[in-house]
């Protein structure tokens, strides 16, 4: 019933799909957790996506911060036979901000003083790296407290691929920024009573700074940054133990690419980013391929395949020039894409799937379990 | 008339899901006006710089450069554009390269929310509202914008500010930038989607954002990559029965039976899209093109014309 990639997958607790956007990651993060589902295996897609895309395609309304599991009639509805269980979340990125903060707060009160920050409350949002940080964060909590045989990670649509593994280091590096530290301290040690810009330091580079910002902004800043001490080696610690369990054998990195060039690009910038680093690659997917129909030798002019399809039974002679043109055309896209194809595959090892751009968009159950097939 | 009023307003915002073809519909809008003789600036703010290359031109990197005669590009960067904000709210540039040509000036563009989006999307909308002797430097800037998600967030952030930040420099930027974004006259944001199921919910949701927390005002939806109706349901069926036959029916009749698919979905999701979104709808084909090139981009542009 599965493909390479699924059984590749059989040996991995954890899947972590990657590449740019667009190229159907999120729908192939849920066909490889509905493939091993239908098999047997307790099994969670856990997607990043605001976009609700996981949902429709798993025929739920909504997805929410906490698992839900897809229901036994909706599967049997689209005439599926589950030997095992199906679980789909969406990540809320404030909500597990706010739980990492819970953990390493010292006290209720220093909790709350990060709550009421202005700039923590936008930290979700506008912080690079915030948002893939926080889903290495959560896959952590689910691998460790959880007892799923295979959790499949859909990543944030990043702009850049790299985005997803610096994560971490952008999100410490700017909560335990030294160079902060230096110019802030004074405000930081005046606290947040009576804090005002000449706790700054009155530095020339704070006042400047100040003038660019405005002087609020800046407190808000040496406020968190008070509030958060104490805290950064605990949080480093954690984020050391969480990135480890990237470099895991259990966990398998898959990566998904269009057959764009734009994509293919993306996906060997991140296949050598994650070789560097011997982090475990399961396997390659090109996405949405115009499959060949023609062989290798070059497709005959217009004319002369319209005249050979009418002599082969086509139907008329304008029905003939139609298909002549169609083909012709397909043929075009199809040997496009076969060699953006063979240019991911002939870098990236391991289990290799070609997806054709399927009879029926994939958005719903019915055609997930299809795709899930050739996975 | 839909799309003349497009190019007529001074920022002309692009976005829709990733992959979807932002980037060759802003090319073409962009080449479309410079034809008609506006002067136009197109906008990007994407780690690779696409809109250059496509049109044949090298890369135009930070500073604003002529690709074509009339056609502008430049790729906004979060660094070179806080560095000219910078220098612009300092007044002096040596100032500047002392105060944050530094480590200091790298943690705050992340440090401060938004920072990073705000001095980027000030730079465009600085360069959509500047005159010079008396008339505007651009009579069109196309921003090519990120991913719903990332465009939203971009867009969002003058609001969010003035909601957040106490009077000084940065509201009193994130009021104008408000002002520009919100006003129909100037401003209109067009989506982009693809004739598929996943691209149109996303579209219909954008447009909910748009009309909802973000009250900008729109100007058309252009599904791309539209199959034309090129078999008939009959002929549909016909050929599915005949692609088991050797070459060269049996391919021709295979590609006819996707092509015929692709154009029924298509007219599916295209009903769809237009029956949730009350915008001009514009169609751009199906292009059967080995790259995304200058030629890709003119014959966009030629049917994006048709229906202008």
């Amino acid at each position: 019933m599965t493909g390479p990639l699924a059984a590749r997958l059989r040996e991995k607790r954890i899947a972590v799909c990657v590449g740019s956007g667009g190229v159907g990651k999120t729908t192939l993060a849920a066909a490889l957790a509905l493939g091993r589902a239908l098999e047997g295996g307790k099994v969670l897609v856990c997607t990043i996506d605001p976009a609700r895309r996981l949902a429709n395609a798993l025929g739920l309304a909504t997805l929410g911060n906490v698992e839900t599991r897809v229901p036994e009639a909706a599967l049997r509805a689209a005439g599926l036979e589950a030997k095992g269980e199906l679980y789909a979340m969406m990540l809320d990125v404030k909500r597990t901000w706010d739980d990492l903060v819970a953990r390493h707060a010292p006290d209720l009160e220093r909790r709350e003083r990060i709550y009421r920050n202005r700039l923590y409350q936008q930290l979700s949002s506008a912080l690079a790296g915030s948002q893939e940080y926080m889903a290495m964060e959560k896959l952590y909590e689910l691998a460790t407290e959880r007892d799923y045989d295979l959790i499949v990670l859909d990543t944030p649509p990043t702009a850049h691929a790299l985005d997803f593994l610096d994560a971490p280091d952008r999100v410490l590096d700017f909560l335990g920024n030294e160079t902060a530290r230096t110019l802030l301290a004074p405000a930081m040690s005046a606290g947040k009573m009576g804090l005002r810009l000449f706790h700054l330091g009155g530095t020339y580079i704070a006042k400047t700074i100040a003038r660019f910002t405005g002087a609020e902004v800046l407190s808000d800043l040496a406020e968190f940054m008070a509030s958060f001490q104490g805290m950064y080696e605990g949080f480093k610690a954690r984020a050391g133990v969480v990135r480890a369990l990237f470099a895991q054998a259990e966990v398998g990195f898959v990566l998904v690419s269009s057959a764009s060039p734009r994509s293919v690009d993306e996906a060997l910038f991140f296949f050598e980013r994650l070789r560097k680093e011997a982090m475990p690659v399961a396997g390659v997917v090109a996405n949405r391929v115009t499959t060949k129909l023609w062989g290798e030798e070059p497709l005959p002019l217009a004319p002369a395949l319209a005249a050979a399809l009418a002599a082969h039974g086509a139907g008329g002679e304008e029905l003939a020039e139609r298909l002549a043109r169609t083909l012709a055309e397909h043929e075009v896209l199809a040997r496009a894409d076969d060699r953006q194809v063979a240019r991911l595959f002939s870098a990236v090892p391991g289990a290799q799937v070609a997806v054709p751009r399927l009879d029926t968009d994939v958005h719903d159950l019915a055609s997930l379990a299809r795709l899930a097939a050739v996975l | 008339m839909p799309g003349l009023a497009l190019l007529d307003r001074r920022l002309l915002v692009v976005t829709g899901k990733g992959g979807v073809g932002k980037s060759s519909i802003s090319a073409a809008l962009a080449l479309l006006a410079a034809r008609r003789g506006q002067r136009v600036l197109v906008c990007e703010v994407n780690a690779h710089e696409r809109v250059a290359p496509m049109l044949g031109a090298l890369p135009s990197g930070a500073e604003i450069r002529e690709v074509l005669p009339r056609l502008f590009t430049v790729n906004v960067q979060p660094r070179e554009a806080m560095r000219e904000y910078g220098i612009m709210t300092l007044r002096f540039k040596t100032l500047y390269d002392a105060v944050f040509e530094n480590r200091v000036s790298r943690y705050f563009l992340r440090a401060i929310p938004s920072l990073a989006e705000l001095v980027m999307l000030g730079k465009i909308l600085y360069e959509a509202r500047v005159e010079e002797r008396g008339r505007h430097r651009w009579d069109l800037v196309v921003l090519d914008a990120p991913a719903t998600g990332h465009a939203l967030q971009l867009l969002r952030v003058p609001a969010a500010l003035l909601d957040t930040v106490p009077p000084g420099p940065l509201r009193r930027d994130a009021q104008w930038m408000q002002e520009l974004l919100v006003d129909p006259a100037q401003t209109s944001v067009s989506i982009v989607t693809l004739p598929e199921e996943m691209p149109v919910n996303e579209a219909i949701e954008l447009d909910q954002a748009l009309r909802g927390q973000l009250r900008m005002p729109r100007g058309a939806l252009i599904v791309n990559a539209v199959a034309e109706r090129r078999f008939s349901p009959a002929e549909a069926e016909r050929l599915s029965a005949l692609e088991g036959e050797p070459p060269p029916l049996g391919p021709a009749a295979a590609a006819g039976r996707v092509q015929a698919l692709r154009a029924e979905q298509a007219a599916e999701q295209l009903a769809r899209a237009r029956a949730a979104i009350d915008l001009p709808a514009l169609a751009v084909p199906l292009l059967a093109r080995a790259a995304w090139d200058a030629g890709a981009v003119e014959a966009i542009a030629t049917a994006l014309e048709r229906q202008l």
